[in-house]
């Protein structure tokens, strides 16, 4: 009898999924009395400490972030939290948490789909909210993300969610919010062998696809579903586009590429630019200040791109595009599971040179901002969505990043995940052991 | 004016040669020639530092008969008279494919079958790449297209090499002759030839650098044990690698790095090779001369940049622009250092840029006497040949070039070049037109007329009222003019005519369509003041400095060992004195002098280190850079391929790591089948050679996988390569250790023998893979093992257990938390990640308090990188534990200080801070394991090769030295010189799933 491998190692991660899917804690109840949190440091994600402070929510929006002496306490059910420091819930844009459980099973991926030219592909509906790793995410303080698909030259749509939540829909903060362009590479590697064929080749390539997304562009801009034409999902995807409602997320890290997009998306009319990856965004600074373009930059826990670089070029970057004046914010892009890293991608932004509340909100206030939702998120401000966490150390250090407690929306969420959950129970198979044969203090390396 | 006319045409002067055609039948009379030529008047050379005036070259039948100044020309000569030019022995290339077949490379691709066996039919090696079985000579035929190219660089003997495989046979030494190929060869078996290139070879093995190193030794030991036990196994092969081994042996390497890896393996094996280089060996030039290998040197090089455009100049790299400035440079620093070479044109991709790259070597240093040995005596004499080729002496080939003046003068032309006494004309150059002349036209006035330029390219002008330039252009001895009459004039003059005596004659026409005659009468030669003008300058080309390594962040001076006292600092010793506040360190002779509160030292550079942390330098358990290939995956077991022998020492990621606190780090082979390759481990020393990387007289380690990788399930087709579970992983270790016993009984029960039995009895043949199997089992290498799931780990130390040998290290030991108890009980040590996890499906279950587990019951716990950039950040993926266990802080530090260092046996010099260890220190701006930390300077042996501030002294410099590099591009493409569209390398990140090998990748704009 001939067995499908495939099936049974896809029924194998069936099963172990089955089996984690307990450990995704429960999201938590709506918010149900006014809290407010007493005593702390509070990084307000604008740039401004408020020490001794007190933060006040009801009905899962801030009604008092302040000074603890200026806070009305009546009705609030009040929470010492003194010595430790608030923060507004970090954000990662640009991932696809959610969309890939274990990146080297395909069953688990959903961020790529077929076809070259995909705006009218929604992330959103694939996002698992029963994912292992989101709760390992929220426990160093992300509590929301920008779920965005990858692959092609317009992967599709992504919508920000926040990362408490029992399905999708629950989960949505702004939906369809942008659409994710990668401009084709203008640098191509030059592999060994017939190189000049093989360069013409990519370059014909190149200026095919540039020709298709520039008919794609004219057509969508003049399109109007259900007055002029028959329904075109692509082009009515791409309506937001035109009329500001939607960003463009065009991906690119190479000089030269961020002004040819930049200039080739303008002239059909596209209103909000956003550049992510942007490695080379400092020397192309003025270009991107004169047409008012921020950036999600990439590339902090990265290698220079070349030798000559300073070595730390990466870990100065977001001080060097604050100080020339480039409206940013960071993301973590080396893997899924190391989104629960953002912190630290900004702490290191702070170690070499941004000042640290700038650090802070280069993953709040500015992801906000740029996502469009720093009216509802990114900063512990009055009338915005209660998404903060509480550490009692530093949040953006590893040393001292512990957080306490999180809040989304208000709702005090459970911070506990699977590895936690592995820890204790491999914690106390030893301690068990321990308690029947004592073991040695030295240990020898095998030698 | 009309191209210089160039033939290649066999005047066949001389139908006698060295090597007739006696056995060949003719077809009509017997046509047997003298082929007694003089060449008399000239000036011959007779070698490289031997010239005779007014001399005379005999020869006869091919060969020399006599030459100096005294031959007499004997009756029936033909004469040629040489008078003002040069001869010169005609160059011998050691190094072309002449006369051979296109090596094509086998095309393999990811996921191909894999090619376990050989498919060459016939008692042959078991590997494809081993092919000494060839013999050049056999597959050579002459090719008169080729030779054409290569005589008229003046070359008339050439080895023939078939560049394909590792082991490659013989090569053959032939002549440039257009004759059957019988009579060209001049030695069947000139040399032997090898590489580390598989060239056509469809098998995978080896598919890495360091696979084709162990091949090449196996195949040494192999071929000594067969011809010894001749009965045990027929194999063409290993006896014609013997064969082989009598003759001078040539190795291509592909760069400098290459040179110091075949001389390595020559040295194994009492072989001094002659090595092909690339043309960058002056970037390693003492370890590149230490090898005393002479070289066959490359002189390719490289067009400049265009840079134009700052973000593509931005693109070049410091390496790529200093080489450009300093490739032709190469031959005359060999020469300086006393370093023996000879050239080949063989990398030449337009065989015409042959000599004047020589001659740009000399204008760049190299001495005419030795350029002309590197191409004559040097490569005669490395094959063994001088008494054919090389010189111009009697009895030896009749081989030589006519040329129109000295060999390396610029204006310089070859004119003929003989090959086996058949003369090759080369270029025609008619008369040398230059000098004043009487200009008469018709009846009108006579004006000056003045030939000038070089005599291939002559100048008009006219000089009457106006001074005006005109055209002339010739065709041997008629000539064409043509000139306007004034400088305002557009009506042109022309004028056809011919050379008579010394005078220029003939009919024109005038701009009214009148005929007239006309003729220039020589008045004068050219003045000195002309001739100095034409003369090209010969400008002192100034280069920049060599920097080691050459190459970002290189220096022309490496930093240098000194007594350093560190005052006031947060002293992290990670021995029983714990942290110390307000303490001193003292580093002297490259040792820890001192640790403790105020201390002094006369002589010492203080370094107030007030706020500041001290700690033990960095050590990275598990790492993948400075490597030229991580993986030799091809076959589930590969222990006998070391990561020593693929070190490269240039990798941009050791300054990094410098930067990042890293001073040790091992160099693990990939994790692409069950037993890997040994492991090289490291100081970051930068600048220096990968020989002096290697940490001295450390353990051996191995590498070992499981899992995924090992069984290639993120492949995606299914392998036949076993094993594909990890059920088979287990039977490939007790299979592997089975053999290893009986390889080692059987060779214990050898050395058991008398000396008279042991001359009696066939030797087990040497097998370096079960060598290092049989090493492991004696407790003289270690295993460091990849490894991620309970199930697996749990097996290999059963495994380990029934087959007598331990574990090191388990490293990467995801799951190393759920059999902490079992690693406890074998002793092995857990070098793991901090947080990595859901990546693949056997990290689903990793967790971060991995390592807390592990080091709260007493294994010894490392926190490894297995990534370039992480590894910069070790000390904060250390803190992580401190955050996800509360772990102390002393604790975490020396998960990647003193616990890598007992994991690599090294904690008796390094990994903490005690009197007497090695100097390998970090200063901290700030705590150790706070992200807000980073080295202000990291020590290596008491040598800061890291230094902020140097480090931004080398930025400026290096900054200033790209300036200056593409100022001089510009100025040399503005001057015409051929250019390139730049290129960018990216130096890849490689990490142990890396299979295929690819140290840099590049890239171009379109």
């Amino acid at each position: 009898m001939k067995i499908n491998k495939r099936y049974i190692s896809a029924f194998a991660a069936l099963l172990l999924s089955t089996a984690a899917f307990a450990q995704v804690p429960a999201p938590a109840a709506k918010q149900s009395k006014p809290v407010l949190l007493k005593g702390a440091t509070l990084h307000v994600g604008n740039g401004t400490v408020v020490e001794n402070a007190a933060v006040g929510f009801d009905n899962g929006k801030i009604t008092y972030a302040g000074p603890q002496s200026g806070a009305n306490l009546s009705g609030y059910e009040v929470v010492d939290v003194t010595g430790q420091h608030i923060y507004p819930g970090l954000i990662q844009p640009n991932a696809s948490l959610g969309l890939n459980e274990i990146e080297s099973v395909r069953a688990t991926i959903d961020w790529r789909e077929v076809g070259d030219l995909n705006p009218n592909v929604r992330s959103v509906v694939a996002y698992n909210t029963d994912s292992d790793i989101i709760p390992t995410v929220r426990a160093n303080g992300v509590l929301m993300t920008q779920v965005a698909p990858i692959g092609g030259t317009i992967a599709g749509s992504s919508s920000v969610v926040q990362l408490d939540a029992w399905n999708w829909e629950d989960a949505v903060v702004k939906a369809d919010e942008g659409i994710h362009m990668n401009w084709p590479a203008m640098l191509v590697p030059t592999g060994n062998r017939q190189q000049d064929e093989r360069l013409n080749r990519m370059k014909e390539q190149r200026e095919q696809t540039l020709r298709e997304l520039s008919q794609l562009l004219s057509d969508a801009a003049v399109f109007k579903a259900g007055k002029n034409d028959a329904e075109n999902l692509k082009l009515s995807a791409m309506a937001g586009l035109f009329d500001g409602s939607k960003k463009l997320y065009i991906h690119t890290n190479y000089g030269k590429e961020i002004i040819e997009s930049v200039n080739f998306v303008k002239q059909f009319g596209i209103k909000n630019i956003v550049i992510v990856g942007a490695g080379d965004a400092l020397a192309v600074a003025d270009f991107l200040k004169a047409n008012n373009i921020p950036v999600i930059y990439s590339g902090v826990h990265a290698l220079p791109s070349r030798a000559e670089e300073d070595v730390y070029n990466p870990y100065k970057m977001p001080y060097l595009l604050h100080k020339a004046g480039i409206q940013f914010a960071l993301d973590y892009d080396l893997s899924i599971h190391g989104i629960r890293n953002l912190p630290f991608i900004a702490g290191t932004a702070a170690a070499f040179g941004l000042d640290k509340e700038q650090a802070l909100a280069s993953v709040s206030l500015n992801t906000a901002k740029i996502l469009g939702i720093d009216k509802q998120a990114g900063s512990v401000e009055v009338g915005k969505d209660a998404t903060i966490v509480v550490s009692s150390g530093d949040l953006l250090d590893m040393r001292t990043n512990n957080v306490t407690q999180a809040f989304i929306q208000g709702r005090k969420i459970d911070l506990n995940t699977k590895q936690k959950y592995l820890y204790e129970k491999f914690e106390n198979k030893y301690k068990a052991q321990q308690k029947q044969v004592p073991t040695g203090a030295t240990t020898s390396a095998g030698k | 004016m009309k191209k210089i006319l160039t033939i290649a045409a066999c005047l066949a002067l001389g139908a006698g040669s060295a090597m007739a055609q006696e056995t060949f039948p003719r077809n009509g009379v017997y046509d047997q020639r003298p082929g007694l030529v003089a060449l008399t008047n000239a000036t011959i050379h007779t070698d490289y530092k031997t010239t005779l005036n007014n001399a005379t070259l005999l020869i006869r039948n091919g060969k020399v008969e006599a030459v100096g100044a005294n031959v007499k020309v004997p009756a029936g000569a033909i004469v040629v008279d040489a008078k003002g030019k040069h001869i010169y022995p005609g160059f011998v290339d050691m190094y072309t494919s002449y006369g051979l077949p296109e090596v094509k490379r086998a095309p393999r691709n990811w996921g191909s079958p894999p090619q376990m066996e050989s498919t060459k039919q016939g008692a042959y090696s078991w590997n494809q790449a081993i092919r000494p079985e060839t013999n050049a000579v056999e597959l050579f035929k002459a090719d008169k297209k080729q030779a054409d190219e290569l005589r008229k660089q003046g070359f008339g003997t050439v080895l023939a090499v078939h560049r394909d495989g590792i082991a490659r046979g013989t090569a053959a030494l032939v002549t440039l002759a257009d004759k059957r190929e019988n009579e060209v060869i001049v030695l069947d078996k000139a040399a032997g030839a090898l590489s580390f290139d598989k060239g056509s070879s469809p098998q995978d093995y080896p598919s890495s650098m360091m696979g084709s190193v162990a091949l090449l030794r196996q195949t040494y030991f192999d071929a000594q044990w067969n011809a010894k036990n001749p009965g045990r196994e027929q194999n063409i092969s290993l006896k014609a690698f013997t064969d082989a081994n009598k003759f001078p042996q040539i190795f291509e390497a592909d760069d400098k790095l290459g040179v110091l890896r075949a001389d390595k393996v020559g040295d194994e094996f009492k072989t001094q090779y002659i090595i092909k280089t690339n043309g960058d060996e002056y970037q390693m030039l003492p370890e590149v001369k230490a090898t005393k290998a002479p070289l066959i040197v490359s002189v390719n090089y490289p067009d400049a940049y265009n840079v134009e455009d700052p973000f593509d100049a931005r693109r070049v790299s410091l390496e790529d622009m200093k080489h450009w400035e300093m490739a032709p440079a190469n031959a005359g620093i060999l020469a300086n250092a006393g370093v023996t070479f000879a050239f080949t044109a063989s990398d030449l991709k337009d065989k015409k840029d042959f000599l004047p790259n020589v001659r740009k070597a000399i204008k760049y240093g190299l001495s005419e006497e030795e350029a002309l040995k590197a191409l004559t005596a040097t490569p005669a004499k490395l094959l063994n040949a001088d008494k054919l080729v090389g010189s111009l002496n009697e009895g030896m080939l009749a081989n030589f070039i006519i040329t129109s003046d000295n060999l390396f003068a610029n204006d310089n032309i070859i004119l003929e070049n003989w090959v086996q006494g058949d003369r090759y004309k080369i270029t025609e150059v008619p008369s040398d037109y230059r000098g004043i002349y009487t200009l008469k036209i018709g009846n009108n006035t006579s004006k000056k007329l003045k030939i000038a330029g070089t005599p291939d390219k002559p100048e008009l002008s006219v000089i009457g009222q106006d001074t005006v330039n005109g055209k002339i252009t010739y065709s041997g001895n008629l000539v064409t003019l043509s000139f306007t009459d004034s400088k305002k004039s557009k009506e042109t003059i022309r004028l056809s005519g011919w050379l008579a005596d010394k005078n220029l004659q003939g009919e024109g026409q005038l701009p009214d369509a009148s005929s007239v005659k006309w003729s220039a009468t020589f008045s004068e030669a050219m003045t000195q003041q002309d001739k100095k003008d034409t003369a090209k300058k010969a400008e002192k080309v100034e280069v920049g400095q060599l920097i080691y390594p050459f190459r970002a962040y290189g220096a022309a001076e490496l930093p240098k060992q000194e007594a350093v006292l560190i005052k006031n600092a947060t002293v992290w010793t990670n021995e029983k004195d714990g942290k110390l506040e307000n303490a001193d360190v003292l580093l002297k002779n490259g040792k820890i002098a001192k640790v403790g509160k105020n201390l002094s030292e006369s002589g010492a550079k203080v370094i107030d280190g007030t706020g500041k942390h001290v700690t033990p330098g960095i050590i990275d358990e598990h790492s993948h850079i400075a490597l030229n290939g991580v993986n030799e995956g091809s076959q589930s077991v590969t222990a006998e391929v070391r990561m020593q022998d693929v070190v490269n020492s240039d990798d941009i990621n050791i300054y990094r790591q410098l930067a990042g606190g890293v001073t040790t780090s091992q160099l693990l082979h990939g994790s692409a089948n069950p037993i890997g390759g040994q492991s090289a481990i490291i100081k970051l020393r930068w600048g220096k050679s990968p020989q002096d990387l290697l940490v001295d007289g450390a353990d051996g380690f191995i590498k070992f996988a499981l899992g995924e990788n090992v069984k290639q399930s993120n492949r995606n087709n299914a392998s036949e390569r076993f094993p594909q579970s990890r059920m088979g992983v287990e039977q490939v270790y007790v299979d592997a250790f089975t053999r290893a016993k009986e390889y080692e009984q059987a060779w214990k029960n050898y050395n058991k023998l008398s000396k008279k039995q042991q001359a009696k009895t066939a030797a087990p043949r040497r097998d370096l893979e079960l060598d290092a199997l049989v090493e492991i089992l004696n407790d003289k290498r270690f295993i460091t093992c990849h490894s991620y799931v309970q199930s697996e780990i749990n097996m290999l130390i059963k495994v380990a257990d029934e087959m007598g040998f331990k574990v090191n290290t388990f490293t990467h030991i995801l799951e190393g938390y759920k059999v902490a108890d079992k690693m406890k009980a074998h002793g092995a040590g857990g070098s793991t990640f901090a947080d990595w996890w859901a990546y693949k499906m056997e990290v689903k279950d990793a967790i971060p308090q991995n390592a807390g587990i592990m080091n709260q019951l007493g294994i010894v716990t490392a926190i490894n990188s297995d990534d370039a950039e992480m590894a910069r950040r070790l000390n904060q993926e250390a803190a992580k534990s401190v955050k996800y266990t509360g772990m102390s802080e002393e604790e975490a530090l020396k998960m990647v200080t003193l616990n890598p260092a007992k994991l690599l046996h090294l904690d008796d010099r390094i990994g903490s801070l005690k009197a007497g260890k090695d100097a390998d220190v970090v200063l901290w701006n700030n705590h150790p394991l706070s992200i807000y930390a980073h080295p202000e300077k990291t020590f290596v042996d008491g040598i800061a090769y890291y230094d902020a501030e140097r480090d931004a002294q080398l930025q400026q410099d290096m900054e200033k030295e790209r300036m200056r590099l593409i100022q001089k591009m510009l100025t040399a493409k503005a001057g015409g010189a051929k250019t390139q569209a730049p290129t960018n390398r990216k130096a890849s990140v490689m990490h142990c799933e890396d299979v295929e090998h690819s140290e840099e990748e590049s890239y171009i704009a379109y």
